[in-house]
């Protein structure tokens, strides 16, 4: 028989008759215990050893033990002090035994509550008494700790469990196991056996010299779990981004890029936004404490501010709503990224635009305002329009209808809507994938005449938007956008999260 | 979103419709873009809305809105008025800021508690929507019966060698000569803040507009918005001081259930807003049966604003008139629809039309003048695509051609990220806001120092949270802060992240200047110079950039081992060993090493 080095020596070192504890059985074997416990446990597998377990204890003396040996236990001494003052007699005031017996501090506590428990006599309204037969000498538990001491051992059960209690002391139980060898295995040995060679690993060496041809390699658990990788990802809302990004190229849109601090005029008044709109006032945008922009394109500018007075077209009315330069000049963090779809619809960006156009961007829009589970004072924006020279409401439903269909929504409504920049416009709703729930989905609408026709578009253009969070929560199932997004976020949550494809 | 509180048994008493249940007024209401959000304690359904149809803040107006859904009315309705009797005459010390009046008498009221109740809603929300809080347009309604008109022989209307007569002055009680003058008149004009005392509502002593400001609950609330005024507003009769407009009413002229006759006056910044949250108001008192009486409204020529010397008649009920084509109705929609059907559909949305019949058809629409959300023809367009039912419209994918892509930025940081989770690093999402502390102070960087991350940061004007007042300058701030948050999560921790990073440039349009960076830092037992350089090294080879790490110092970094990221010889960034000051400012107990450097520097 063929067994693996250390095996055939633990089986070598192991007797049919004497049961050896597997330290003993290592030292003979020549191996370390840790290789003579394994070795053992596969020797059983195979039937040619018996394992016998056995629990055994040990029991040691404390500190205080010690002590108790050299100058008697308290209530011993207390005990003596009575008697000595009369207790055995008549009773005596506490205070004179103890100060007669010289105990002092926690010994007396132990003293006290040790003298009566072992009949040494009583305590009673302040009083001690001694029993007169009591015998001092013959005290079963310091008995017990002499005979401990000097390494007898101590069969009463009840005694090691008050001793164990009153501290003086330890008792530890082990499991030992011990190794006989089974008659299969005596067969083995009569038979003779011879040590394979084994290895752990396989070494470049093996391979160049070419042992690895004579080499066992040893069993590896192969189901237990291991230490996981750490691997990096690219964060989870990247890639709701990215995945975006993927549906709507392939739709044919193509990216915008532009600054997140920008004027107010890009950012609302562009978009006919009234300057006193409420979402404009001093605590919900993003102000930005620099010089106002320098450049405006100057015929934009007044085309603007026109459309804002007096309207546009010849039934238009502007806002009765005041008006100033200096505000469409103050700049700010954006508060939706429609500023970029302005820029590049008035050729500021890229210069003019002829339709047909599909133009989008996934990017950060910010919101002054405090931060709660579902808000964040910065979130992506999905955004994107198309121009063409006649769009109609089933255009923008056909496309938006398109769009969704690709993160599995199906069944999107569009519930009529009222932004100050598009009409008509639409909240859209749609059926959660999982859940069943209708929920907001974004924001669209076909952009008015007064935000056009400043920009210098006479055809039509298409727009909307959504939150790329609300997409992502419904992927991750993320509740709190904290532990996703910003220097809060949970590593944890994140080296979890599932790939979004 | 405005909110209306409708109590449905009145709903269902002004529509005529007692058969509808709850349930089917809430689908109809939705469909009119009403979405049902909750009961309140006394038991009204609160629909939120998208703030354009500012008529439907009331019971009366989304009762009118359901009588027009419903097909119980068409087209126009204009209240009737009776001539005024009334005047409000505006003072020359009007305050600068605020000087524009109007009004209305309302007689014939009988307010329930019902009634009562929905008029205060309308008040309240007119106030937080057109009225922007009360700055541009604030309403006041009193008794009647408790004011006293003076009786003024003052009106010189169209006497001495007055202007031209503006172009709304319309002559009061038609063929009466101005001079025939004599009807109770009250005054809006401008005092000093503690020129006069008057009680006001909830009060029991009379109070000068100044104590109101700092005494009264309501006066400390809208303070703001009178407090810089060198002038107060305030309305008088003959008995005084009863108005202290956009504040608060005195308790003289309070409105109760027993109130049969009511004087409306409306102050504000605008004239057009508030006559335009007059009518919306006439309207309501109109639709539970009272009668609407005009009030002659006259400017003195001294008056502050643009009405000066004019003289006009409120309320102002006039329709309005825009002109939609045809085309357009059947461009926007993608249907094609009969004139006929387009007719209806307009009358149903409480329009009236005339259809001219020319090169192109073309519907001329009347608007009722509580239709403060039609500025424009294709708001027409609208009306018709809502009452026709956008959602029986088919979606239709636009037969249009174009090509798509991505920019290249976006490119660009997309191949970094993938570059960087290919060496093991995990990206992070962090926030482009932060503070001076986590930018600077705790990084051991000073504002303004020459080294990465110590440009002059780009400040919020209003931060609602200490915690985030700023750009940041730089992304290993907002890395290490993940670090610190993560301890107790399993190391090594190899983070990073390619993101926005913004500092003042006077050099840029917007004086900002905003460009992406690159941060990664490796924190663990034995993490070192080495580590982290060699994952750079890695990375700018993959984008076949030479690289160079000249030493450098840092106020972050161990000196010694810091060094320059030089980039295709530019100078890009900064890379190194993290101080143990800034670890253990982070109750970090492992070594960080880390770089970061500008994107562009790996572009072509």
């Amino acid at each position: 028989m063929r067994l693996p080095e250390r095996q055939v020596a633990a089986l070598e070192a192991a007797s049919a008759t004497d049961a050896q504890p597997i330290p003993d059985l290592a030292a003979e074997a020549g191996i370390d215990e840790a290789a003579a416990t394994t070795s053992v446990f596969e020797l059983e597998e195979d039937g040619l050893v018996a394992v016998e377990t056995e629990t055994e204890e040990t029991v040691s003396l404390t500190d205080e033990a010690r002590e108790y040996l050299d100058a008697e236990l308290p209530e011993v001494r207390l005990y003596r002090a009575a008697v000595e003052a009369g207790a055995d007699e008549t009773p005596v005031s506490m205070g004179q035994v103890i100060g007669a017996s010289g105990l002092e501090g926690p010994q007396v506590d132990i003293a006290l509550s040790n003298f009566a428990r072992k009949g040494y006599g009583e305590i009673d309204g302040g009083e001690i008494s001694a029993d007169p037969d009591a015998d001092p000498d013959s005290d079963a538990e310091i008995t017990a700790l002499e005979a401990l001491d000097a390494g007898e051992a101590v069969d009463d059960d009840s005694l090691l469990d008050r001793l164990a209690e009153r501290g003086l002391i330890e008792r530890e139980k082990r499991t030992v196991r011990s190794v006989l060898l089974t008659d299969a295995g005596v067969d083995a040995l009569m038979a003779g056996v011879e040590a394979a060679e084994t290895a752990d690993r396989l070494t470049p060496e093996m391979l160049i010299s070419g042992e690895w041809e004579d080499v066992e390699f040893t069993d590896y658990n192969v189901e237990a779990d291991a230490t996981e990788a750490g691997a990096g990802k690219v964060h989870v809302l990247r890639q709701a981004a990215e995945r975006v990004k993927d549906v709507l190229v392939g739709m044919g849109f193509q990216e915008m890029d532009g600054p997140h601090a920008d004027a107010d005029f890009w950012i609302n008044d562009a978009l006919f936004m009234p300057q006193d709109h409420p979402a404009r006032t001093h605590w919900d945008r993003f102000a930005l404490d620099v010089d106002p922009i320098e450049d405006l394109p100057e015929d934009l500018l007044r085309a603007v501010e026109n459309a804002h007075r007096e309207g546009v077209g010849p039934d238009g009315d502007g806002y009765h709503s005041p008006w100033s330069e200096d505000f469409a000049r103050e700049v700010a963090l954006r508060g939706h990224t429609t500023s970029l779809s302005m820029r590049y619809l008035s050729g500021a960006a890229e210069g003019d635009l002829e339709p047909p156009q599909r133009y989008f961007s996934v990017e950060k829009a910010y919101r002054n305002d405090t931060i709660d589970a579902t808000h964040l004072l910065e979130f992506f924006q999905i955004e994107g329009w198309v121009m063409a020279e006649d769009l109609s409401v089933r255009d923008l439903m056909g496309t938006f209808e398109e769009f969704y269909r690709q993160f599995g929504i199906t069944d999107v409504q569009f519930k009529p809507h009222y932004n100050p920049y598009t009409e008509p416009s639409f909240e859209l709703f749609g059926r959660h994938p999982e859940t069943g729930e209708l929920i907001e989905i974004g924001n669209s609408g076909i952009f008015r005449e007064e935000v056009l026709s400043p920009l210098g578009v006479d055809c039509d253009v298409m727009a909307w938007g959504l939150a790329l969070e609300r997409l992502a929560m419904l992927y991750t199932g993320a509740e709190d956008i904290r532990d996703l997004h910003g220097t809060l976020a949970d590593l944890e949550f994140l080296r979890n999260a599932e790939v979004i494809y | 979103m405005p909110v209306v509180d409708i109590d449905t048994d009145e709903l269902r008493r002004l529509t005529g419709h007692e058969e509808k249940e709850d349930d089917q007024l809430k689908e109809e209401l939705f469909g009119l873009g009403l979405e049902f959000e909750g009961e309140t304690e006394d038991g009204d359904l609160q629909f939120e809305f998208a703030p354009d149809r500012l008529d439907r803040l009331s019971v009366e107006g989304v009762a009118r809105s359901l009588r027009y859904h419903y097909g119980d009315d068409r087209g126009v309705d204009v209240p009737d008025t009776n001539d005024a009797e009334w005047t409000i005459q505006v003072d020359e010390s009007v305050p600068d800021e605020r000087p524009y009046v109007a009004g209305a008498v309302v007689r014939g009221v009988d307010l329930d508690e019902d009634a009562l109740d929905s008029l205060i809603q309308l008040q309240e929300k007119l106030h937080a929507t057109m009225g922007r809080k009360r700055a541009k347009g604030a309403i006041g309604i009193h008794d009647l019966a408790m004011l006293k008109g003076e009786r003024v022989e003052q009106r010189e209307i169209g006497e001495g060698n007055d202007l031209e007569p503006p172009e709304d002055l319309t002559p009061v009680g038609g063929d009466e000569g101005p001079t025939d003058v004599g009807g109770p008149t009250i005054t809006y004009r401008g005092i000093d803040p503690a020129g006069d005392e008057f009680v006001p509502l909830d009060a029991d002593a009379g109070m000068t507009p100044a104590e109101v400001l700092t005494d009264h609950p309501t006066g400390e609330e809208y303070a703001d918005l009178v407090g810089e005024y060198g002038r107060y507003p305030a309305i008088y009769d003959e008995l005084g001081l009863f108005s202290f407009p956009p504040v608060i009413n005195g308790q003289r002229t309070e409105v109760t259930t027993d109130s049969r006759e009511l004087l409306v006056e409306l102050t504000g910044t605008d004239q057009w807003t508030i006559d335009r949250m007059l009518a919306i108001i006439c309207y309501a008192l109109d639709a539970r049966g009272a009668t609407i009486e005009e009030i002659d409204v006259v400017y003195d020529d001294g008056a502050a604003g643009e009405r000066a010397g004019d003289h006009l008649v409120r309320p102002e009920l006039d329709t309005r008139q825009k002109t939609v084509s045809h085309d357009r109705i059947e461009t926007t929609l993608g249907i094609e629809l009969g004139m006929e059907d387009v007719t209806d559909l307009f009358e149903r949305s409480g329009l009236d039309v005339t259809t001219n019949l020319g090169e192109r058809t073309e519907y001329e629409v009347e608007i009722p003048p509580y239709r403060v959300d039609v500025l424009h023809p294709s708001d027409l367009v609208d009306d018709v695509g809502r009452a026709y039912g956008f959602g029986d419209l088919e979606p239709e994918y636009p037969d249009i051609g174009t090509i798509g892509g991505r920019h290249e930025r976006s490119r660009l940081e997309r191949a970094t990220r993938t570059a960087l989770v290919g060496l093991g690093f995990e990206d992070l999402l962090n926030f482009h806001l932060s503070s001076p502390a986590e930018n600077y102070e705790r990084m051991g960087v000073e504002e303004g120092a020459d080294a990465l991350g110590g440009g002059e940061a780009v400040e919020v004007t209003s931060a609602y949270s200490e915690d985030y007042t700023q750009l940041r300058t730089w992304a290993l701030p907002s890395i290490m802060h993940v670090l610190e948050n993560n301890t107790h999560r399993r190391y090594p921790q190899e983070l990073a992240e390619v993101g926005f990073v913004a500092e003042q440039d006077d050099g840029e349009n917007t004086h900002v200047a905003e460009h992406r960076t690159v941060a990664a830092a490796i924190a663990r037992t034995d993490a070192t110079y080495e580590d982290i350089k060699g994952r750079l090294q890695a990375l700018v080879g993959e984008f076949d950039a030479d690289l160079e790490t000249p030493a450098t110092t840092h106020p972050s970094f161990i000196d010694g081992r810091a060094a320059e990221v030089v980039i295709d010889g530019e100078s890009v960034g900064v890379i190194g060993e993290l101080h143990p000051r800034v670890l253990v400012e982070r109750d970090l107990e492992v070594p960080v090493a880390a770089f970061e450097f500008r994107l562009d520097a790996l572009a072509e």
